[in-house]
């Protein structure tokens, strides 16, 4: 605990214990349950007695109650504490999940959700720093369309706005979600929108460009920039997003929520590194920093240096510690990652909120025991969790039930449509079942929840390979090759097309980066079946060897070709090459014989006997024999050279 | 509540799949296949099982122990017991469970596309393979796929009832495997100990409450039994027991899915209760749960049960119209059971209620009952419904007698039914049939064969008939021996009706009625007339009463009022009898008995020749239909009529010559009033000859010898005006023989009996 100092560490818990009022003052749940878990997991410097940390907090901030807020900007606190019965009302309505009701306290009229209203007693003409664009809004302003519309919302309190305008907003999404129906049926195509965007948008930017031209942009507190975000997010204006998310966590840096909105935006590593610069220098930015690098899959070693150092102020949070184990499951450590999972699983059994990559994790490993006992944990805290449905389907997936597990993916997505993982896995389990249309569609609603995820975008190209749609297979191939391109299963499926396709020169390029990656990771893939063939560590494959001689043999390239048919058999013997026993396959450094290994053999011998090197390829046939995979063709080729060399030995 | 899965399923295909292994050695095989058995077939198949008492449907581990831990298996120092332990034991995480039940479709027999079945014998070379059509192998498919279906939490819920129900016996395990750690779950072992108590109480931690309970039992073993409760119901005729409710309403309480055959089984219960608002409601429940999956096809046998109720319940024109729906649904339907079954009631239903039956004959659906006792004979036979067959038979027999037929036609018929009942073991007819045959016996007169038939119906039959059948039975014999005089006997046997039958409504009627019968009888007997009045007015007052029962009613009735020697009163009510069986549709015996009271009647006012003709037709009709004891009492009739016509040698040679066959039938009242018949005509004959004469004295002797017989057989059953009527007899003829103290002695006698009979009043 010798990360943080007592002041510091009391300082943080403060503000994230006000976070956690705030948040729930304006029912963002989430983000109160992440920061209240936050301000737990610091140390405890109270070394009088073990009492219960809460009232260790409670005794030292103890002077305002913690259930309201109190607001430092007077005119903010004047408004509030006007509008408090009504707030309360309100509030108490949208914990009542009565959107519609909560929103009419204090916006009666529905806001507009076709044209502008036209008259507007202050209609402003200033233009506000960011430029406001956006699909939300109007797609034919008759007039100004450079100019934000007029503000339409009441004064009121930037709290009970918030309030009311995150209420218009969930209970559009609300409706979405009922227009929606059934999960992949035809009216879930993605193409129904929350209808309440377009008035959020309107009334938003109208607010926001009203404040700015009165001078008050600096007492905005961060809530309705958030909404404005994510109002912007969901209508695709991403950059927009980005800036108003940005002011939002500048204001008020501890709603986390804002920042996973934020990290949804950056769909590669790249785009956040550009932007880390203009983030705040605090320890939310840095929570979020190392969040960000875990699900783009930076499992290096400066990830884990700086989740280390949050984990030096944060020495019992769950979360980071969930992280890590995300972070060793990318690398593909899984024993470790497990031991993370299960020490968590038995901290706090009804923490469900890793469960489903635990239970991926699970899979991988072929851990059904414990896969089935993670599932029985979580059916016994809630069988209605997206996260239950999705370890559950995983058991089944692995009992290869597919039908079962299709149903529970199914259940997981009637619960929540934007759980990525039972998109994902769902269609994994269409492939299975052949259903590749099906397949194809819960890839891409998985793309469309979340593009930085590469399964989704293997899955596709796998889909389509299958249905022998080679181009677009290599398209999303490419996609995910670039988010895991140190994986060589991706450029081994990205070589695979480009063969596929008749460009073997980008093929042998892709194979090689495969054989390239291959060396840099320890061992294979984390992806789908665990029981890939992968080879030991230290070798190369010689799969993708054999497929860069082919390429080569396409290319006419013999000699080379040639060369990698050598490298491939060289690796029965492993790196050190010297190994005899090549019996003892799997075990030793080298793969032993096999089929591919054989087939790279049988090329030499005809090669050989092709080019006359007759008493070569009799060895070659001769070891073709031991290897016991095509005997049959060996036995005919050593026919063959035996008739040869009989042919050729009263002239030899 | 489970579909179908229990925890006790899951160790019996442990075990099954312990004998698969040929790990249960020869000598244990039957035994143990007997109790896996025993609890996979319907429970009324094997009826030893219902007599044991231990018996239960949830196979607690205690009795698997017990029949297990006996039998040594092929591992040596290992009991049955233990391997079974080992296999439970081994289940030791939910993932194990899904093995268990992935692998339990290795015991059976591979399907014609599973080739690989050679292979696993080669791998397995002592493995039993299961047939799939077997019980056994029926059991493991079926229970492969109902955990195929079960949701996982579903799946979650037996896992945990599984292991409180293996828990037990953790520590017989222990002590055979000391070494191995034995904990709920495998997965709970490997971390340190303060944390696991944390997911634990998640996972297992609603381990003591009541919920896992409702996992011990499952929704097919309730409905199993109540199948079972549903056949017994039907079979036997009677209501629950009332421990059984209470059970059945503690398990139905635990589990959500309420079986539909629940409300039958109350339907049922209620009807016999005489609860007749709630049976109504429950078969209209049940029928209206079944039908949602069971489609139309069971709207016959809806009506069916409708139109038994209302007709149980006196509503017989209603009943009527839904038989009649019903018949005419199940023709729809080809349904031949259910027509044949509804037809067949209809011929008993207008048996016993002619007058609703007009309709039904106008429209032809029966066509006359000769007609309609032939189809239904063809039908059984055609559909192979053998207990109706044997029925038809016995209602051919039936009517044959009734109608005063061929005794060997009846005899033919029940000889037929009887080699049916044997041959197609209908058991529960056997009991219908042997009554038929008492019956028939005791028109012969031959009482002691009837006698015989019901004793050996009651100790041999008793326990597969229907308890109403038996009840009937029982009666009958109570009565049979109260007509010999034996009235502690018979009220002794009226006693033993067991409880159980009485708490049917219906069969309380007949029991209460019958037992009535029998105390107005021995009322009127012994001179209690206004008792007699009183127990009289009772039985009216009970307003359904079986027209045999009735008729009796009314002939005590009459005797009643022939004691009072109101003698017009009776004779009224003959009259309104006799209009009430009008329409020629009633048994011969009863016609014949009305006859012979007319002619009695004739012969109490003094007026005894007005009833020569009717004793004379009553002794022809009982003798074309061979009722000999209604015979012999129209011969006393006739010998009255002749005695009064002072034609005494034809009378005594008349009376003499019954008289063996008198005494043959054992019912002491005609006994006794054929020796008062012949002792009158004695009398009259010694009226004939010369005073003083030694013929006279002769006859005089023979007569009183004839008065003392009927003394006595008077006072076997008590009747006090009969004994009295003797001693003033006898009084008289012994002052005609001028002994005034012997007739004196015997006038005393007759004051004593009168004194007795008072005080007993």
């Amino acid at each position: 605990m010798a990360g943080v100092s007592k002041e510091k560490a009391d300082t943080i818990r403060g503000q994230l214990q006000d976070a956690v009022v705030q948040c729930s003052e304006r029912c963002l749940y989430q983000s109160a349950k992440w920061a209240a878990e936050m301000a737990l997991s610091l140390p405890e410097f109270d070394d009088s007695d073990s009492g219960s940390p809460m009232e260790d907090v409670d005794s030292q901030t103890v002077p305002r109650p913690s259930s309201i807020s109190s607001n430092p900007d007077p005119e903010e606190a004047r408004k509030e504490a006007k509008e408090f019965p009504l707030y309360l009302l309100a509030k108490s309505y949208f914990d009542c999940r009565e959107f519609d009701r909560c929103a009419a306290v204090f916006l009666p009229t529905a806001l507009p959700r076709g044209s502008p209203s036209e008259l507007s007693p202050n209609r402003k003409t200033s233009a506000s720093p960011e430029t406001l664009k956006g699909k939300g809004k109007d797609p034919a302003p008759v007039e100004g369309s450079v100019l934000p519309p007029p503000n339409t919302l009441p004064d009121l309190s930037q709290k009970s706005l918030f309030l009311a305008l995150y209420a218009k907003y969930m209970s559009g999404e609300k409706r979405k979600g009922e227009e929606s129906e059934t999960i992949l049926g035809p009216a879930d195509g993605g193409s129904i929108v929350n209808k309440e965007l377009v008035g959020l948008s309107r009334s938003l930017e109208g607010w926001l460009a009203d404040r700015q031209a009165k001078g008050l942009g600096h007492t905005n507190q961060g809530w309705l920039e958030y909404l404005y975000g994510i109002v912007l997010a969901r209508g695709k204006t991403e950059d927009a997003a980005k800036i108003w998310l940005l002011a939002s966590v500048r204001r008020y840096p501890y709603n986390w929520g804002a920042w996973l909105e934020l990290g949804a935006l950056f769909g590669k590593l790249e785009e956040l590194r550009n932007f880390q610069p203009e983030l705040p220098q605090d320890i939310m930015a840095n929570v979020f920093l190392l969040h960000e690098s875990q699900t783009l899959y930076q499992t290096d070693n400066t990830t884990h240096k700086a989740l280390t150092q949050l984990q030096s102020i944060f020495p019992r949070s769950h979360f980071l510690k969930t992280e890590r184990a995300l972070l060793y499951y990318h690398a593909n450590d899984h024993q470790e990652a497990e031991s993370i999972f299960s020490a968590l699983l038995h901290e706090d059994p009804h923490r469900l909120d890793s469960f489903a990559d635990y239970s991926n994790l699970l899979f991988v490993m072929e851990a059904r025991p414990r896969l089935a006992f993670l599932a029985q944990s979580a059916t016994a805290t809630d069988k209605f969790r997206p996260e239950t449905c999705c370890v559950v389907g995983n058991y089944y997936a692995m009992k290869s039930e597919h039908e079962k597990a299709a149903i529970y993916f199914r259940r997981a997505l009637t619960l929540d449509r934007n759980f990525l993982a039972a998109w994902i896995l769902l269609g994994h389990e269409y492939v299975e079942m052949k259903n590749t249309h099906a397949a194809i569609e819960s890839y891409r609603r998985a793309v469309d929840v979340n593009r930085k995820d590469y399964r989704a975008w293997y899955g596709l190209g796998q889909t389509y390979e299958v249905l022998e749609m080679h181009l677009y297979a290599l398209f999303y191939y490419q996609r995910a090759a670039s988010l895991r391109p140190y994986d060589p299963k991706m450029w081994h499926a990205v070589g695979k097309c480009f063969d596929k396709t008749d460009r073997p020169l980008h093929s042998i390029k892709a194979y090689q980066r495969a054989l390239g990656a291959g060396t840099y990771y320890d061992s294979g893939s984390s992806f789908g079946s665990g029981a890939s063939h992968e080879p030991p560590s230290g070798g190369l494959n010689p799969e993708i060897l054999y497929q860069i001689a082919l390429m080569h043999e396409k290319l006419r390239d013999v000699d080379e070709a040639a060369s990698y048919m050598e490298l491939t058999m060289a690796q029965e013997y492993g790196p050190g090459g010297d190994n005899e026993s090549s019996g003892d396959e799997q075990r030793g450094p080298g793969t032993g014989a096999t089929i591919t290994t054989s087939e790279a053999r049988r090329w030499l011998a005809k090669w050989e006997f092709g080019r006359g090197n007759l008493s070569r390829s009799m060895e070659l046939a001769n070891e073709m024999c031991q290897d016991g995979f095509e005997v049959e063709e060996a036995k005919a080729l050593i026919r063959d050279l035996k008739a040869r060399t009989e042919a050729h030995k009263p002239f030899g | 509540m489970s579909r179908y899965l229990t925890p006790s399923k899951i160790a019996l295909l442990a075990l099954i799949s312990l004998y698969t292994d040929s790990f249960i050695p020869s000598a244990a095989t039957i035994p143990i296949l007997s109790f896996i058995v025993s609890y996979l077939l319907p429970i009324d198949s094997c009826q030893d099982i219902t007599s044991q008492s231990n018996f239960s449907l949830t196979l607690p581990i205690d009795s698997l122990r017990q029949s297990t831990i006996g039998h040594p298996s092929s591992i040596p120092g290992r009991t049955v017991w233990d391997l079974l332990l080992n296999y439970l034991w081994k289940i030791n995480s939910f993932d194990a469970l899904h093995l268990f039940f992935d692998d339990i479709s290795l015991l059976l027999e591979k399907s014609y596309e599973g080739q690989d079945a050679q292979e696993l014998n080669a791998s397995r070379p002592r493995r039993t393979l299961l047939s799939r059509s077997s019980p056994l192998g029926a059991f493991v498919r079926r229970s492969q796929v109902e955990f195929t279906r079960l949701q996982f939490h579903d799946g979650i819920t037996l896992w945990k009832g599984f292991i409180a129900y293996r828990s037990p016996t953790i520590a017989s395990w222990r002590r055979r495997h000391p070494g191995v750690s034995a904990s709920i779950d495998v997965n709970l072992q490997e971390e340190p100990i303060a944390p696991e108590k944390l997911v634990r109480n998640v996972v297992y931690g609603d381990f003591d409450s009541l919920s896992l309970k409702d996992a011990n039992i499952s929704t097919a073993d309730v409905e199993n039994l109540l199948e079972f409760q549903v056949d017994q119901m039907q079979k036997m005729g009677n209501r629950l027991p009332t421990e059984f409710k209470a059970q059945i309403q503690s398990i139905i309480h635990t589990g959500v899915t309420v079986p539909s055959l629940l409300h039958y089984v109350e339907f049922l219960d209620a009807w016999r209760a005489g609860d007749y608002l709630t049976s109504f409601d429950s078969l209209h429940r049940y029928f209206d749960y079944t039908m949602h999956h069971k489609d139309r096809t069971f709207y016959q046998y809806a009506l069916l049960n409708l139109a038994i109720l209302q007709a149980d319940f006196g509503c017989l024109s209603e009943a009527v119209v839904a038989m009649k729906e019903a018949i005419s649904t199940a023709r729809e339907n080809n349904d031949m059971g259910c027509l044949n079954y509804s037809l067949s009631w209809l011929y008993h239903f207008g048996k016993e209620h002619p007058k609703e039956m007009a309709e039904i004959q106008r429209k032809g659906v029966l066509g006359t009952e000769r007609e309609a006792l032939a189809f239904l004979k063809a039908k059984a036979k055609e559909s192979n419904m053998w207990s109706l067959l044997s029925t038809t038979l016995l209602s051919e027999a039936r009517l044959s007698l009734s109608d005063g037929e061929n005794v060997t036609l009846a005899f033919e018929n029940i000889t037929k039914a009887s080699h049916l009942n044997i041959v197609k073991d209908v058991v529960n007819a056997t009991g219908s049939q042997m009554a038929m045959q008492s019956s028939l016996f005791s028109r012969l007169g031959v009482s002691y064969q009837a006698t015989l038939y019901q004793d050996m119906f009651v100790e041999c039959y008793a326990g597969q008939s229907p308890a109403e059948d038996v009840m009937r039975c029982t009666c009958k014999s109570s009565m049979m021996l109260a007509l010999n005089g034996r009235y502690e006997d018979a009220l002794a046997r009226m006693e033993d009706v067991g409880q159980e039958a009485l708490r049917t409504l219906k069969h309380y009627h007949y029991w209460a009625a019958s037992l009535g019968l029998l105390k107005l009888q021995n009322h009127l007997h012994r001179d209690h007339l206004i008792a007699a009045d009183q127990v009289l007015s009772q039985l009216r007052a009970s307003q359904q009463l079986e027209s045999d029962v009735s008729f009796t009613m009314s002939t005590l009735e009459i005797d009643l009022h022939l004691r009072r020697c109101d003698y017009s009163t009776a004779m009224d009510l003959l009259e309104n009898l006799v209009t009430g069986m009008d329409d020629g549709e009633t048994d011969i015996l009863q016609r014949v008995k009305i006859m012979i009271l007319k002619a009695q009647i004739y012969d109490k006012s003094g007026i005894a020749q007005k009833g020569f003709s009717v004793a004379l037709r009553a002794a022809s009709l009982a003798h074309k239909a061979k009722i000999l004891p209604a015979l012999w009492e129209a011969i006393g009739a006739i010998s009255r009529v002749l005695i009064s016509m002072k034609e005494f040698e034809a009378a005594v040679r008349l009376m003499e010559s019954i008289m063996p066959q008198v005494l043959e039938c054992e019912n002491c009242n005609l006994a006794a009033q054929s020796f008062s018949h012949l002792a009158d005509a004695l009398m009259g004959l010694a009226g004939d000859a010369n005073a003083e004469s030694l013929q006279r004295k002769e006859r005089l002797t023979k007569a009183l010898e004839q008065i003392d017989r009927s003394f006595d057989e008077f006072s076997r059953i008590e009747d006090v005006r009969g004994q009295c009527e003797m001693m003033a007899k006898r009084a008289t003829i012994m002052h005609l023989n001028g002994d005034p103290v012997l007739a004196n002695d015997c006038a005393a006698k007759y004051l004593d009996i009168r004194k007795a009979a008072k005080e007993l009043n």
